[in-house]
């Protein structure tokens, strides 16, 4: 037996997995609708696919909040993991699940799917026969993983960067390398079964003024990581930015770089995908306010040509939004949507130059670097503080990169901290950004969480 | 020579008893439910009668290591941080209390050997209060570090006796900052090392000084290539049940050292395979290339929580790395040697019980792959019997007859 396949079995053979058998998942995967896989939906439909957020604790509510989806007009069924799973706290996760259905209140703020169990997750996801998507945050999502492809679910999202740096402040880089390595092994193998599993990349960090340039060479790097184990489909995604020329500009540099890279590594026949999150800072107050934000990203998601949007709901300041709010949310982007035919193309040639710069400079940085993988050499990027991602909370982030809007709300690079950009690129980044008499950097950062407030 | 052969030699280890007799090496697995000397006297008593005081010579590495108990204020980062600090100086921890309850807490009845104070970042004070001393009063321990938010040291210095106070562990970024604690909990211990009952009961059947193992062996070095097909610059890996040690030749190290020999030694507490084996699991699961050299071993992680053969084997294995990624440039804490100009790796100690030489070949060659980009590994040797610690004590005596002989 491989070392993978024993791996495998240590794996799922969990105490909180009541049943995992191999050849009957094998089988479940070769003969699955095609309607499962949106691999298999971006390859035939021209629409932008539009997919909100959400997941509740009980199977039934699950079930419930798919039926309004559905109605709604859904492209993509989000299934969002609770934050116990995400820790590989099943313990827990078990106990508040049996609380949850005793009580009908929520003890838990996503589906543990781990507990639910394959078997009665494929019942709801063969029911609804679309594309559903993992959501969850873990660092080590082996067994997750494991349990969402036998249940039906052929998107999975996350990065052992993206999932770790925004969210963790502890857990080893190198251990989340290798334990996404595992995820992306198994999505490769499946992936020879039936139409290709979808792997997405997480854009939006830690979604406070995240420079485009980290934001692409993230996203490129975990693309490369996941194309090296033998996954063909893959998304890159980012969130707006506040700047609508910025997210222009910033989806035509990860478009084109996206694909440069994956070709430059010989992986000729992945298909990549873009993918666009509505606004992830905070939302306003006022829910006129809030449906304005989403309309106006739902026409920047348009303007760059997304394959797909991710919805917030007008409810997003107010806590958990509800199935009904994010029905309405998932109504109404397709409503506009609908409205947004034969937009023209916008670019900014001096900003395309100059992200692209910034993008490839650090990625060469990256290369270069004289470990014998592509994951150590970015593991040690990051430990060298070449790649960092601006207010992380993980210990292994060099939190020496600080960024700020200029005048036309785009972010820049205030302070490149170890970043490899060339002097030229930083000297165009700094050359946009004003600081009025008397201003204070720290005093803007704090009031960029609540721009669109 | 001559002298050696009228002694009987003993290496009191953690895990195995080691004695010498006219170029005769036998070993015995320790009983661990019986005090050493007890345990000693039953396996080799009649052994022993043979022999007077002056002719017995002893040397031993079991001292059992120190005890600590450390109080923080905060899981995430100050007790976090002193916990692997302890663990990584090779320090047992008795217990943790979390500082805001340190009223329900329950002081230790053992005697500890160091308490550790920590807690908050430079610039933050008013931490600790008169519940701190309330429950020291009731604790009983040897020593005593601070090494908390600078602001607290006053307060701190005044109303405990004894107290040495360090820099603090958290930075400014809330990082670690462990060098100083390190050293001082590392040198407690090397002063430990001979102060302990066990030991000192040993002194019944010997007239002369106990020697510490690591001493011995180091000894040894220069008389090693007599014996054995080694030449300099080569580094000894001792591999036991509690400790390892690295003994090198200076020639591998750029800094510049004083000393007296040609040969230094590092010892790594807690990197032992039996007696220390759980923070030699928490030292490899810290490591940043332990899960691919797990994968390049065949082996899943799982096989850190087995207790088999195959996983103690794995476990040596994994002991030989980590003491040479300690003593390489990816680590800045301990003296880098120059591991590209080595000709030998010298294993010994009960890893040589366990280990063929292939086993140790396969770890070797994934770290100078991995770690130095190089693909020729230096030649190993490994000492079957364990007897380079008796050529060490054959140097100690040579020149202990020496020195008898001088006017």
């Amino acid at each position: 037996m491989s070392l993978f396949r024993r791996e495998r079995e240590i794996i799922t053979r969990n105490e909180y997995v009541d049943h995992f058998d191999f050849d009957e998942i094998e089988e479940f995967v070769k003969n699955a609708s095609k309607e499962l896989f949106i691999s298999h939906r971006f390859k035939t439909s021209d629409a932008m696919q539009v997919q909100p957020r959400g997941g509740f604790p009980t199977y039934e509510k699950v079930f419930r909040l798919y039926e309004e989806f559905k109605e709604a007009g859904v492209d993509v069924l989000p299934l969002t993991i609770d934050s116990n799973t995400r820790l590989n706290d099943y313990a827990t996760a078990k106990k508040m699940l049996a609380l949850s259905e005793e009580n009908d209140v929520d003890m838990l703020n996503g589906y543990p799917l781990i507990n639910h169990g394959y078997r009665t997750t494929r019942k709801m996801i063969t029911h609804f026969d679309t594309p559903v998507s993992l959501r969850h945050g873990t660092p080590d999502a082996r067994l997750l993983v494991e349990m969402a492809l036998a249940s039906g679910i052929f998107e999975i999202e996350g990065g052992p960067i993206t999932y770790l740096l925004p969210y963790s402040k502890n857990f080893p880089l190198d251990k989340a390398f290798l334990y996404w390595k595992y995820v992306e092994k198994v999505c490769a193998l499946y992936s020879k079964l039936n139409e290709p599993i979808n792997r997405e990349s997480f854009g939006p960090l830690s979604a406070t003024l995240q420079p485009p340039a980290i934001v692409i060479v993230i996203q490129i790097i975990e693309m490369l990581l996941s194309l090296e184990e033998g996954v063909k489909s893959f998304s890159v995604s980012f969130s707006q930015t506040g700047s609508m020329i910025q997210d222009v500009v910033t989806a035509n540099v990860i478009r084109k770089l996206s694909r440069r890279y994956a070709d430059m590594f010989g992986h000729h026949d992945a298909d990549i995908h873009l993918v666009y999150h509505q606004w992830m800072g905070a939302f306003p107050y006022n829910k006129e306010f809030s449906d304005a934000l989403i309309t106006a990203s739902t026409v920047i998601a348009a303007m760059v040509g997304a394959d797909k949007i991710i919805t917030k709901t007008r409810n997003e300041a107010f806590g958990i939004p509800t199935k009904e709010a994010n029905a309405r949310a998932v109504a109404s982007v397709k409503y506009t949507l609908g409205m947004l035919k034969g937009l023209p193309n916008v670019s900014d040639e001096e900003e395309e130059e100059n992200l692209t710069n910034m993008v490839n400079e650090i990625m060469e940085a990256v290369l270069n670097d004289s470990a014998d993988t592509l994951w150590r050499k970015v593991f040690n990027a990051i430990k060298k503080g070449h790649i960092e991602i601006p207010f992380s909370p993980h210990v292994i982030n060099a939190n020496e990169v600080i960024t700020i809007r200029d005048p036309q709300e785009n972010i820049r690079i205030l302070e490149r901290g170890k970043l490899p950009i060339s002097d030229r690129s930083f000297a165009f980044e700094r050359s946009k950004i004003r600081l009025k008499e008397g201003e204070r950097v720290v005093d803007k950062i704090i009031k960029d969480i609540g721009i669109m407030q | 020579m001559s002298a050696v052969r009228k002694k009987l030699l003993f290496d009191i280890g953690s895990t195995y008893f080691k004695v010498a007799e006219n170029g005769t090496i036998r070993h015995w697995f320790r009983d661990f439910n019986r005090p050493i000397f007890e345990d000693l006297m039953d396996k080799c008593g009649d052994l022993v009668a043979k022999y007077r005081p002056e002719e017995i010579q002893i040397c031993s590495s079991a001292n059992g290591g120190l005890s600590t108990l450390i109080i923080g204020i905060s899981n995430s980062f100050s007790l976090k941080y002193a916990i692997n600090i302890a663990f990584n100086s090779g320090i047992n921890i008795i217990d943790t209390v979390l500082y805001h309850e340190i009223e329900r807490a329950t002081p230790p009845v053992e005697t500890i050997d160091v308490v550790i104070i920590v807690g908050g970042i430079d610039g933050v004070g008013g931490i600790f209060d008169e519940k701190l001393i309330g429950f020291l009063e009731k604790c009983t321990f040897q020593n005593i570090v601070y090494v908390g938010s600078a602001d607290e040291r006053n307060f701190l210095s005044g109303h405990i006796r004894r107290l040495v106070v360090l820099e603090n562990i958290i930075t400014e970024k809330l990082k670690i900052n462990e060098r100083a604690l390190k050293t001082y909990l590392t040198d407690l211990y090397q002063a430990d090392i001979m102060g302990k009952e066990d030991i000192k009961q040993l002194y019944e059947i010997t007239a002369n000084q106990i020697f510490s193992t690591p001493y011995v062996v180091n000894r040894a070095l220069p008389f090693i290539s007599r014996r054995l097909d080694v030449t300099d610059p080569f580094i000894v890996i001792d591999i036991g049940g509690a400790t390892t040690d690295i003994h090198y030749s200076r020639d591998l190290v750029s800094d510049n050292i004083t000393g007296e020999g040609g040969y230094d030694r590092l010892v790594f507490k807690k990197l032992g395979v039996y007696k220390s084996r759980e923070s030699l699991v928490h030292t490899a699961r810290q490591n940043e290339f332990v899960y691919e050299l797990l994968n390049h071993l065949n082996v899943t992680e799982n096989v850190l929580e087995e207790e088999s053969e195959a996983a103690t084997k794995v476990l040596m294995q994994l002991a030989i790395f980590l003491v040479l990624y300690k003593v390489s440039r990816h680590h800045s804490e301990y003296v880098e040697l120059k591991l590209e100009n080595l000709n030998n790796i010298v294993l010994t100690g009960g890893i040589t019980k366990v280990l063929e030489k292939e086993d140790a070949e396969t770890i070797i060659r994934f770290f100078y792959k991995k770690l130095l980009h190089f693909h020729q590994i230096p030649e190993i040797v490994l000492d079957r019997n364990y007897e380079i610690w008796t050529y060490g004590m054959q140097a100690i005596l040579e020149n202990n007859e020496a020195t008898k002989e001088l006017p």
